[in-house]
């Protein structure tokens, strides 16, 4: 082993030390829902779990995860009792904030170890570069503003997908992964987005024989069955004999909410609410019809509906088909050629699709893609310049997360730490393509990155300054997202290219 | 005429006077494969080579930035404790009054109240401050009403400040310096680098300034600039900013004799130059003159100068004058604002020590109470002791007037001076560390004997502010910060194979292992600041002594600031000797 400093576990020790340093920073109101899940958890029987409403954040999560505040809240109760009584809402003694920070920075622990077994699972000569993208997933910033500060326990989940990941590398522990995969999905169901390409790939390259399509492998299909059943029956199958499947379906995918969420995740609808806008000052000129209701909704482009003025109304079926229409491209190469790296490029390509066309789309489920993308990023130069723009951009969208002045150094400095030290680091160890690059890839990408720096100015300060704190603060929010979006977009269409030539 | 015949060109001298290499920082993996010797090294593997200092640098200087805007989140003195307060209050308390007074009343305004007894380049900083913020919010600096105020966006704006301070500033000061220090030395880059991290991380400085509250960066950061300036041979601006420092922070003082005995040694060795001597001596006025120029003009006027007698008593130099003035002349009030000031800034009516700090006399005092001897008889021995401290390292230095022995000579009269002086803080412990901590960046200065030594010494500064970052509720920032320190340098609590014995890819340095007796003295040192937070955090103390602990951390701190002091005058009359016999050396060779 040559040269792999500084180490995973150092980084993690230093990292540590700093998200140490964040437990008294801002926290959103996803601390209290988690306090609240603590307290349902504890004090409740499990029947009781789901119907459970005091608070306005009820539990939204699948069983798994409740079953993981259930643990935690059984140490909780030494840390201070009071933490964990289901009246006292919005409660954030010392001691509570201790705790659960800490459990976010223990649980992180998982991670570590997914991405320690990430590099042991490369071969030697590219260990420099699993190395690399391993401490870039670990000290990512998306991370440390959605974990140690919004508070979230996304460190942990993603450790179980990269655990997951590493074992579908090997034909020996792709059962493994399956279960490992059913396990995430009954923690955190966002992980649905992923799951059919999971699906191809456990049934093409598990169930079926790599010679022939048609020549399954019962002896794999009833093991894997028989996993991924008992996991879910473990999870649901209480919940099913109380009669509460439909309950918990309620729960978990509240149907009710916008096409955007409030803070205009950086996706393709965005970039349409954009134009939406752009056109309302052009519409007479144009002569174009203008929804005159959409133009008086007091809502308008900042919480919950987004209607347009000038486009057409999108529904959910519309999105639900280019969803899938954009999973299934990729799937089918899946299918044809079930390699580990081509598993991984569709995964992120998954990711990329439902981030893009979904509905009410999280800016926090950016990292459904960099994620698994930083796994492959490295493999060449090609890969690497799709990854470039994403990864400003992603991270970028996740700013407007953190409103307050005193984390304003904190997730700008570190991102900016981090957009430096990795793009520097990946742009000097990656390997040249076998096939020539993209011509100007590279161009846009350096333009792209440039424009963020004005941008970020205007949007955090002069917007302000010019102004003032009340009028259009939809601007900044919108010209972040649709920059964002079209960093998204491009780094997909060229992972696209990539993903089809490689 | 035939042009000159060849010469070889005259080798640098410093690289003769010195050798610096890398080998301290790797050690033998067993195989021939060098590994890190420390963690830090590890961090900054990839900049061995080939990587330019415009990337390291920035990546260095945003994480320890980080690291200080994270310790800012936390309190500060005197958060939610009225009436006083702390020092956030007293800091911001002085923004209130400059922006809104004029200069004649910034030293006599409401004295009881954080009058400002800082001198007068912090009082314009304070003002161009409270200007600043008066922009975001005018309610954060109102006169009198906003006493005491707690707003969070004004805690967000003062940490702001500090940051922004230290960034233009110390950082620059201390990059620079080291850049030049380091190329004097022969130091390579990489070690530079390592050791500007290190430095810039050291944890007692980052607690008070961003956590507890204080400016202190700047004044080092001035303190760095001025021996910066040395280095480069600038003497004229050595002098501007040494005044500059002394003007922010009278605790510069702690450098003064050495500043003293260096200038006045480079005008009389090796041979005397009565020039020189004058030029800075006129430098050194003129810079105070310009220093005390506005608050001095702002007296001039009718009614400044009743404002300026009409409230305040005369300041006892004043009375001490032998002669008697017109009270009507301009003279009179002149004098009377500089003596105020100087009355304000140096408290000597006030007692030998306050609260608990580990120097000598807090020390001699718990076995031997000093409150039965009068205070004037107190100063004299204070004073009397002080000078002894300091007359052979001025005196080498003045001797020996070499800019790269400066930092022990530095270093031993600041111990100096926080072991006898007069009215010692426990935070003055910041500037015998800062010099010495400076070492790392020397020859040699990252090999396991300096490294030990300057670690341990930073360890324990931060340990015997603990019971102040205490009553701040920094405990979390101070464990934090020191152990990651000492996990970074590679010292015990997180690892003692500094003190073990290792094989190096060259082994060529066995000298650089640390002594027997080092590992013994820190070994037990270590295990007593260890055993000490423990009984703290477990033991209550027994009902009639409710200060025991702080004061037995009182009593190990002084012992080892003792130790440290006597480590860097031996430091510095064995770099004096050494650089004796290079010189020598080099001469005999030509």
């Amino acid at each position: 082993m040559a040269e792999l400093y500084p180490s995973l576990t150092q980084c993690a020790i230093v990292a540590t030390a700093f998200k140490v340093l964040l437990f008294p920073a801002y926290k959103s109101t996803d601390f209290e829902v988690h306090r609240n899940w603590l307290a349902i958890t504890h004090s409740l029987p499990v029947k009781e779990w789901y119907y459970e409403k005091t608070s306005e954040w009820t539990l939204d999560y699948p069983p798994f995860f409740a079953a993981f505040e259930w643990v935690l809240s059984q140490l909780a109760q030494y840390a201070d009792p009071a933490m964990l009584v289901i009246q006292n809402l919005n409660y954030d003694s010392w001691q509570t904030i201790y705790f659960q920070r800490t459990t976010v920075i223990v649980t992180e622990l998982v991670l570590l170890y997914a991405l320690s077994r990430f590099i042991k699972s490369v071969p030697q000569p590219n260990k420099q570069l699993a190395h690399a993208a391993s401490l870039s997933i670990l000290l990512s910033p998306g991370l440390l503003i959605i974990d140690h500060i919004h508070f979230q326990y996304n460190g942990f989940l993603y450790g179980i997908l990269i655990l997951s990941i590493v074992w579908a590398r090997k034909q020996s522990t792709l059962l493994y992964s399956g279960i490992a995969f059913a396990v995430l999905l009954c923690l955190k169901h966002i992980y649905l987005y992923l799951s059919l390409a999971y699906f191809v790939y456990l049934l093409r390259a598990y169930c079926l024989d790599p010679k022939s399509v048609f020549r399954p492998r019962f002896g794999n299909i009833f093991k894997l069955g028989l996993g991924v059943v008992s996991v879910f029956g473990l999870a649901f199958g209480p919940f099913a004999s109380w009669g509460q499947l439909l309950q918990l379906k309620d729960r978990l995918f509240p149907f009710s909410r916008g096409l955007c969420h409030a803070y205009w995740a950086p996706n393709l609808w965005a970039m349409y609410s954009f134009t939406d806008r752009i056109l309302i000052t052009l519409a007479p000129r144009l002569g174009l019809p203008i929804n005159q209701e959409a133009l008086t909704s007091v809502t308008r482009g900042l919480v919950g509906d987004t209607s347009f003025a000038v486009l057409p109304e999108v529904s959910k079926e519309h999105t639900f088909a280019l969803t899938l229409l954009f999973q299934l491209l990729p799937l089918i190469k899946l299918w044809r050629h079930p390699g580990p790296d081509t598993f991984i490029g569709a995964l992120t390509l998954c990711g990329y699709a439902s981030f893009l066309f979904g509905w009410h789309v999280h800016e926090k489920a950016i990292l459904l893609i960099i994620i698994p993308f930083s796994l492959i990023a490295l493999k060449d130069r090609r890969y690497f310049s799709a990854f470039r723009p994403l990864a400003v951009a992603g991270y970028v969208s996740l700013f407007p997360l953190l409103f307050t002045a005193a984390e304003f150094p904190l997730k700008t400095v570190y991102t900016i730490f981090w957009l430096v030290l990795f793009l520097f680091v990946f742009d000097r160890i990656a390997p040249v393509p076998e096939r020539p690059r993209i011509f100007l890839v590279d161009r846009f990408s350096l333009l792209y990155i440039t424009v963020s720096i004005p941008l970020i100015v205007y949007c955090s300060l002069v917007h302000q300054l010019v102004f003032g704190l009340e009028r259009y603060q939809f601007l900044p929010l919108m010209f972040m997202s649709s920059y964002s979006a079209l960093g998204v977009l491009g780094s997909w269409v060229g992972f696209m290219v990539v993903y089809f030539t490689a | 005429m035939p042009p000159p015949s060849y010469r070889p060109r005259k080798k640098r001298k410093s690289a003769t006077l010195f050798a610096g290499s890398n080998n301290s920082l790797t050690v033998d993996a067993g195989d021939g494969k060098s590994v890190p010797a420390f963690p830090l090294v590890s961090f900054l593997w990839g900049a061995r080579a080939g990587v330019s200092q415009w990337l390291v640098l920035p990546l260095v200087l945003m994480t320890v930035g980080l690291f200080r805007w994270a310790i800012s989140l936390w309190g500060y003195s005197g958060f939610q404790i009225p009436p006083m307060h702390g020092d956030f209050e007293a800091q911001r308390h002085w923004m209130e009054i400059t922006i809104h007074l004029p200069l004649s009343k910034w030293y006599t305004y409401d004295l009881q109240y954080w009058g400002l007894d800082y001198p007068p380049l912090t009082a314009y900083h304070s003002w161009l401050l409270g200007k600043i913020g008066s922009v975001f919010d005018t309610t954060w600096f109102a006169l009198d009403g906003s006493r005491g105020l707690e707003d969070p966006l004004l805690k967000v704006f003062m940490r702001a400040t500090v940051i922004v301070s230290e960034y233009l500033v110390y950082i620059p000061a201390v990059v620079t310096f080291l850049r030049r220090y380091t190329r004097m030395q022969a130091v390579p880059v990489w070690s530079a680098s390592i050791a500007l991290t290190a430095i810039l991380l050291q944890p007692a400085t980052l607690l008070i300034d961003h956590g507890h509250f204080q400016y202190n960066t700047v004044m080092l950061g001035l303190f760095v600039a001025s021996l910066d300036a040395i280095m480069a041979g600038r003497m004229l601006w050595a002098c501007i900013f040494f005044v500059g420092a002394l003007g922010f922070k009278q605790m510069a003082l702690y450098y003064a004799p050495v500043m003293f005995a260096f200038l006045l040694g480079i005008c009389i060795f090796p041979r005397i130059r009565i020039l020189r001597l004058l030029s800075i001596a006129l430098v050194t006025v003129a810079a105070f003159a310009v220093l005390l120029a506005p608050l001095m003009l702002g007296v001039t006027g009718i009614e400044a100068r009743e404002n300026l007698i009409s409230t305040t008593p005369e300041p006892p130099l004043l009375q001490a004058l032998p002669i008697r003035l017109d009270r009507s002349s301009v003279l009179y009030h002149l004098l009377f604002q500089l003596t105020q000031i100087i009355h304000r800034i140096f408290p000597f009516s006030r007692g030998l020590f306050e609260d608990k700090v580990a120097n000598a006399w807090c020390a001699v005092h718990t076995f031997y109470k000093l409150h039965r001897f009068e205070a004037d008889l107190l100063k004299r021995v204070s004073l009397g002791s002080t000078l002894a401290s300091i007359l052979i390292p001025c005196a080498i230095i003045f001797r020996h007037p070499r800019a790269s022995i400066l930092l022990p000579a530095l270093a031993t009269v600041a111990w100096g001076f926080f072991l006898f002086s007069f009215q010692v803080h426990e935070k003055s412990v910041l500037l015998p560390l800062l010099p010495m901590t400076l070492l790392l960046a020397g020859d040699e200065g990252l090999n396991k004997d300096t490294r030990a030594w300057i670690g341990w010494a930073n360890m324990l500064g931060s340990w015997t502010l603990y019971p102040l970052l205490k009553r701040d509720g920094l405990q979390v920032p101070y464990f934090v910060m020191t152990y990651l320190w000492a996990y970074l340098l590679g010292l015990p609590p997180t690892s003692w194979q500094i003190y073990c014995h290792q094989k190096t890819v060259s082994d060529t340095e066995t000298a650089a292992e640390p002594h027997g007796l080092t590992k013994v003295i820190h070994s037990l040192f270590y295990v007593t600041m260890l055993a000490w937070h423990v009984l703290e955090a477990f033991a209550p103390p027994p009902p009639g002594k409710p200060d025991l602990w702080v004061v037995f951390n009182v009593l190990v701190g002084a012992g080892g600031f003792g130790i440290s002091y006597l480590w860097c005058l031996w430091k510095l009359i064995s770099q004096c000797r050494r650089m004796e016999y290079r010189v020598e050396e080099v001469r005999k060779n030509q």
